[in-house]
Parts: structure tokens; C-alpha cells; sequence
């Protein structure tokens, strides 16, 4: 076993051993179960760096893996650890954003009840993501694709005695099986056509040339996309993501950033060959991702609650990263995806400052009591709004130029010309919330009625977790400057001979995204930052728009006048069915059986002479029938 | 004395002792009633091995290992007799319903 195979075992099983520790033995010992938690974390980070260090750098390749049952020599089920610079730099970004947030939860959740509880989960969370990412075997894939999912559904209704995280909760566990069950289908179908799971043998296969027909690989293709899209909230799918911010905001970065919803992205750049190798898939998958990325947008444009912005964004977001994997651009979707876990997990976490002390997730709220007093968040917010928005030397600007660029070269001029106007939606939002957040304003009602965010009521951080609070967002905020500049690094390890942009190459392109977002930003600042603003946006004027926009573009109407309903109407049948038919039957033959009983119980006098009389009398007939028998023959 | 004077006289015990055992109330005049259809059963066995010819012998063993029956049978349940009185103080039959439906 090399050093590689050991620290990629380190950084899964430290985060495994701490949540073990935490759920089983710390729940009733706050401190000591974050510390755990902590240090557990910690080890995966420095191994994950260490990973990245040794194996990425050099861009090796590394499969390590232990056959599991062995049957008949095949390798279906063997487990174990493929080490390439995709993976280890994933590694080393759920590592990051993990620790993080376990070190801004110390003083977020300071004083919650659950709080030993909740650093068990996010160890889950670090555990499962580690061993998604690291994964050599697509059954590995799946079993940590399942762990990550019910690691979410653990922290979204970490509040579950209150109905609507518990509601939340369920939504999020549901949709996403919709789309796992795709997922499985995909995998087992796999496996029936080669007989194995492993990673490079799957790419392998899916080549021109290779095991596996183009009509396997399509269908393979759009089944694994299925969960791409129920994970990563896309399409038809998305509706969850926005309800997930009933959970605590800690958790949402982490949901939002590195793990859960960048599952699906990191899933389709792991398998990116036997993607690209179904054009068909590709291109719906195109043209999904960039509707949705609009669509996202428009509802991110007017939401009045600070999570949802960003909830919308990260939907919008994820869909520039699957545009640029559907278009080719395997490195510069997977690049913005590192840019993004960084921006997007500093946004949150600087929102988390504000509503910490807001005490509301509203943004009139937020603005009424003196938001600008938060430092650290005000850093943070302007910070992460200017990266998501695309702002020169912010991280995002670099990704989002790559993208750009990938679109460009494998996708249509229509597809170009919606993800540029995407750009600039992008910049307009962002700086809307920004502007909302930070002009101070007037409160929709005078005093907070406690807010979704209870327990942050309840627990007044003390100054340590706040100060942990506001050191995590400033060396978020320090990151967003600098993982911009990763992209050739990134390029030549995931991409070797494709072409890729310099990050400074000023072209046409990026002179009109760059244009598109200042006129965002412009727009917002018309509307919302300057002063006597009127503060509402133009899609809000048209009270139609406005409300077909903040409800989800009516899907989850739509879902509840067909979907829901049928299923409702179907579950109605059969439990009628159940209670009338099944249950019917079993009690007839118990009540006949009793009711037969009680009349058979008549016979039963009690008196022993009766029985002698009754045996008598049969033993005569039974002599009378068997003589007249023998008298017949 | 032929085969069916003793078969007639077997038969007459066997009806009393029917007779008896349903008719009686107590137990024990049961169990007299019980001996006399047994007795019955065994005149009808020596009477028809010993005037059919043949192995009379096998005729006077059974009817031997019948009355050694009847006397196990009869000790066994006078103590049962003895047990219910002691329990319920009444040996009449139409007192032991406990198993009525």
C-alpha cells in the first residue's frame, strides 16, 4: 500500500471515526464533540493536501483497489481509491469548506440544543463527500451517493421538531430519489453489460472502439444523468434546493459549496468521457442546464429572503458548470465548480453573520438593524456577490470566462448568447442582495418576530464564536481572490492538449461579459443602491411575473396538481384496497372462524354422560350403516 | 347350554351396565355399571373360545388379563374418585361441568 492509497484511506475514515465517536459517546458533551469533529476533519484536510501535493501536482493516476466476495474473479464488487487530480483537488475543496464550516458552526449553533448532535452530522457529511469523490468503483460511488444524500437530509431537518424543516427535509430526500433511481438503473446496467464498476474500465469502455455499444452508452448516459440532475437541482428537479434553507445556514454553505449539489457536476466530470461519448444526452443536457441557469435567475431577481438568493444562484451557478461540461469543457466546468464552492460557501457564511445577529433571513430585516456594524460580513458579502457576479479580479470572473470560452467552442450561438445574458441576470442579483442587504432601510415590521433561525435567537454567540465566525469568512473571502487563478494549473492536469484561456487574454468575449456585468451591477445600483432608490426590481413591477417567479416558475404547483395528486389518488386506492379488500378477507376468516366456534361450543355441555349418549348414538348408526353395507354385499 | 344362552346373558349384563353408566349419577355406581359391561366382555370371550372348539386356553388368558385390567382401572379411578371429592366435595357428575362450552 503506497503513501497515496494510505492518505486517501486517512482522509475517509478520519472525518467516519469522529462522527462514530460524536454520535455514539459525545452527544451530551457539546465542546468535546466539536473538537472531535474538528480534529477529525482536520486529519482529512491535511491528508487531502497532501493528496493534492503528491498526486495532482505531478497529475498522476493512481487505482488501488480490493476485490470484495470475489466471484468468479470478476471485479463488480471491488472497493478501493482512484487518485487522479480531479479527484484529490475535490478532495482537498470538500476538505476545505468542510473545516470551515465545522469552525463557523462552533459559534453559530453556540447554545443549541443538538449541538453535539449536529457536529456528528457534518462529520457524515465530510465522510460521505470524501468517499463520493475518492470512489474508484461506481457501486462506491452509489453507496456514498446515498450517505451524502441522507447526511443532507439529516442537517436540513436538523430542526425537526418545527414542520417546515422536517417538510424541507423530506422534499429534498424524495426529489432527489427520483433522480437516484435513474442512477441505479444506470449503474446496473453497466455492470450487466461489463460486468464490472470500476471508473478508468467504465471510460474505457464507453470509447469509440470500446465494450460498450453507442446505444449502451447513450442510454447508460441518460440514466446517470437522472441523478446528475435530481442531485446537482436541475431541470425538472430543482425545487427542492430553494425549501433546503429551513436547515441552518452553516449547513447550507455546505450543502451549496462542495458537497451534495456538487455531487452531480463532480459525477458527470468524473465520468466526462462516457458522457461526451452521447452526443444526444449532451445536448439536451446542454440546453436543460442553460434554462435552467436562466430560469434560476429570474426567481433569484426576486426573492426577498437572503438564503433563497443564494439558494437560486447555487441552481443557476450549477447550471453554468454542467453547460460547460455538456459543451466539452470538462476543466473549465470542474474549475468553476472549485471557484464556486469558495464563493458560494462565503456568501453563505457571511449571510450567516447577518442573520445571526439579524436574527431574520429577510433582507428588509437584515437592513434595518445596522448591518454595516458586521464587519467581517460586510467583507464577506461584497466579496462573494462580486466573485458570483463576475467581477475582474474575483475568482469567479476566471471560471465563468472559462466557461464562457467552453460554450463558445462546443455549443450553439443561441446557447453563447443565453449563457452571456445569464452573465449578466447573474451580476444583477448579486448586487441586489448586496444593496438590499447593506443600504440600511426601513423594516418591513418593527420588532423581529423571532425569525426562522430560532436557536440563533436563542444562543447569543459569545465573542469567541464570533470571532471564529468572522475569521472563517475572512479567509473565505482571501480564498475568492486567489482560486481564480487555478485554472491553467487545473486545465493542463484534467484536459491535457485542450485549449484553454488564459485567465488575463482579453478578447471580445470577455469584453462583453465584463460589459453585460456592469451593466447588471448598474441596473442594481439604479434600483436599489443609490440613494431614494425606489428598491423594487423591474421584474417586481409586473405583479404576475413577480409572483410566477418567487413560486418557483409554478412547478411545484404543477407537481402538485399532477404528480402529487395521482400519487395521492393511487395511495387513497390502495388503502382501500387494504383496509376493505385484504383486511376484509383476514377478518372474515377470523370472524367465521370464532362465530363457527361459538356454535360448535353448543355441543359441549359439560356433562360426561351426554358425551357417553351422543358417542353411543353414533357408534349405533355407524354399526346400522356398516351392517346394511355388508347386508348389500 | 348352548353358545347363545351365554351370549344372551352377556348381553343383558352389557345393557345394564350401559344403563348404568348413563343413567347413574355418581361416579362410583359409574364405575360399577363400567366393571359389569366389562364383565360382559369377558363372558362373551370364554364363551365363544371355550364352545367354538380351538384354543380355549387363549379364551381364559384374555379374559385373566381383562379382569387384571379392570382392577387397575378401577383403583386408578377410585383415586381420582377420592382427589375430585376432596376438590369439590361432591363426586355427582352433574357437578364436574367445568368443561361445558
Amino acid at each position: 500500500m503506497t503513501g497515496a492509497t494510505l492518505a486517501a484511506l486517512l482522509a475517509q475514515g478520519a472525518p467516519l471515526l469522529a462522527c462514530a465517536a460524536v454520535l455514539l459517546a459525545l452527544r451530551a458533551r457539546p465542546r468535546l464533540a466539536a473538537g472531535v469533529a474538528i480534529l477529525g476533519m482536520a486529519v482529512s484536510f491535511a491528508a487531502a493536501g497532501w493528496l493534492a501535493v503528491t498526486v495532482a501536482a505531478p497529475a498522476r493516476h493512481l487505482l488501488a483497489q480490493w476485490p470484495f466476495l470475489p466471484v468468479d474473479a470478476s471485479h463488480a464488487l471491488a472497493f478501493g481509491v482512484l487518485l487522479d487530480p480531479l479527484s484529490t483537488v475535490m478532495a482537498l475543496v470538500v476538505a476545505t469548506v468542510t473545516l470551515a464550516v465545522m469552525i463557523y458552526s462552533t459559534g453559530y449553533m453556540a447554545g443549541d440544543p443538538g449541538f453535539g448532535r449536529y457536529f456528528g452530522f457534518l462529520a457524515l457529511f465530510g465522510w460521505a463527500m470524501q468517499g463520493l469523490v475518492l470512489a474508484a468503483n461506481l457501486l462506491q460511488t452509489l453507496v456514498f451517493w446515498e450517505l451524502v444524500g441522507l447526511a443532507s437530509f439529516l442537517l436540513i431537518g436538523f430542526w425537526f421538531d418545527r414542520p417546515a424543516p422536517a417538510a424541507a427535509a423530506r422534499k429534498a430526500f424524495l426529489m432527489t430519489r427520483v433522480g437516484d433511481v435513474g442512477f441505479l438503473l444506470g449503474v446496473l446496467l453497466l455492470i450487466r453489460a461489463l460486468g464490472l464498476a470500476t471508473i478508468p474500465d467504465v471510460v474505457a469502455a464507453a470509447a469509440p472502439g470500446g465494450a460498450l455499444t453507442a446505444r449502451q452508452v447513450t442510454i447508460a448516459a441518460a440514466l446517470l444523468l437522472m441523478g446528475v440532475i435530481g442531485k446537482s437541482a436541475q431541470g425538472p428537479l430543482f425545487t427542492w434546493l430553494p425549501d433546503a434553507m429551513e436547515g441552518p445556514t452553516p449547513v447550507s454553505a455546505l450543502l451549496h459549496s462542495a458537497t451534495m449539489v456538487a455531487a452531480g457536476v463532480y459525477l458527470v466530470a468524473r465520468l466526462h468521457p462516457l458522457f461526451m461519448a452521447a452526443p444526444a444526452v449532451m445536448h439536451v443536457l446542454l440546453w436543460m442546464s442553460v434554462v435552467t441557469a436562466l430560469a434560476a435567475a429570474t426567481m433569484a431577481m426576486v426573492a426577498s429572503d437572503i438564503k433563497r438568493v443564494l439558494a437560486y444562484s447555487s441552481i443557476s451557478q450549477l447550471g453554468y458548470m454542467l453547460m460547460a461540461l455538456a459543451a466539452g469543457g470538462a476543466a473549465a466546468g470542474f474549475f468553476h465548480l472549485v471557484t464556486h464552492a469558495g464563493f458560494k460557501a462565503l456568501l453563505f457564511l457571511a449571510a450567516g453573520v447577518f442573520i445571526h445577529h439579524a436574527h431574520s433571513n429577510e433582507m428588509a430585516e437584515i437592513s434595518a438593524r445596522a448591518p454595516r456594524s458586521q464587519r467581517a460580513g460586510v467583507i464577506g458579502l461584497v466579496a462573494g456577490s462580486a466573485a458570483l457576479a463576475g467581477i475582474i479580479p474575483f475568482a469567479g470572473y476566471f471560471s465563468k470566462e472559462a466557461i464562457l470560452a467552453a460554450v463558445g467552442t462546443g455549443g450553439s450561438r443561441t446557447v453563447l448568447a443565453l449563457a452571456y445574458l445569464g452573465a449578466g441576470l447573474t451580476a444583477y442579483y448579486a448586487f441586489r442582495m448586496v444593496f438590499l442587504t447593506l443600504v440600511p432601510g426601513v423594516a418591513a415590521h418593527g420588532a423581529a418576530d423571532g425569525g426562522p433561525e430560532g436557536p440563533a435567537a436563542r444562543g447569543q454567540g459569545t465573542s469567541a464564536g464570533d470571532r471564529a465566525m468572522d475569521v472563517t469568512v475572512l479567509a473565505l473571502a482571501a480564498l475568492t481572490l486567489v482560486l481564480g487563478y487555478l485554472g491553467p494549473w487545473l486545465a493542463v492536469r484534467l484536459a491535457p492538449g485542450a485549449a484553454f484561456v488564459p485567465p488575463f487574454a482579453f478578447g471580445g468575449g470577455s469584453a462583453a461579459a465584463l460589459a453585460l456585468v456592469a451593466a447588471g451591477v448598474a441596473l442594481a445600483w439604479w434600483e436599489f443602491g443609490r440613494r431614494g432608490a425606489p428598491r423594487i426590481g423591474f421584474l417586481e413591477r409586473v405583479p404576475a411575473v413577480a409572483r410566477f417567479c418567487a413560486d418557483n416558475w409554478y412547478l411545484d404547483r404543477l407537481y402538485r396538481a399532477t404528480v402529487i395528486r395521482w400519487a395521492g389518488a393511487l395511495s387513497r386506492a390502495a388503502h382501500w384496497n387494504d383496509r376493505t379488500v385484504v383486511d376484509g378477507a383476514t377478518d372474515g376468516i377470523a370472524s367465521a372462524t370464532v362465530g363457527g366456534g361459538r356454535l360448535l361450543a353448543l355441543l359441549q355441555s359439560g356433562y360426561v354422560q351426554v358425551y357417553l349418549a351422543i358417542a353411543l348414538t353414533l357408534v349405533a348408526a355407524l354399526a346400522y350403516v356398516l351392517a346394511g353395507l355388508g347386508g348389500a354385499r | 347350554m348352548t353358545l347363545h344362552a351365554y351370549l344372551f346373558v352377556a348381553l343383558v349384563l352389557f345393557c345394564v351396565g350401559l344403563y348404568g353408566l348413563i343413567e347413574r349419577r355418581s361416579l362410583v355406581a359409574m364405575l360399577i355399571s363400567l366393571e359389569l359391561m366389562l364383565a360382559a366382555v369377558s363372558l362373551n370371550v370364554v364363551a365363544i373360545t371355550s364352545l367354538r372348539g380351538g384354543a380355549s386356553s387363549v379364551g381364559q388368558v384374555v379374559a385373566l388379563i381383562l379382569i387384571g385390567v379392570a382392577a387397575a382401572e378401577g383403583a386408578i379411578a377410585l383415586s381420582l374418585f377420592v382427589a375430585i371429592q376432596r376438590e369439590v366435595q361432591s363426586i355427582n357428575v352433574e357437578h364436574l361441568s367445568e368443561l361445558k362450552g
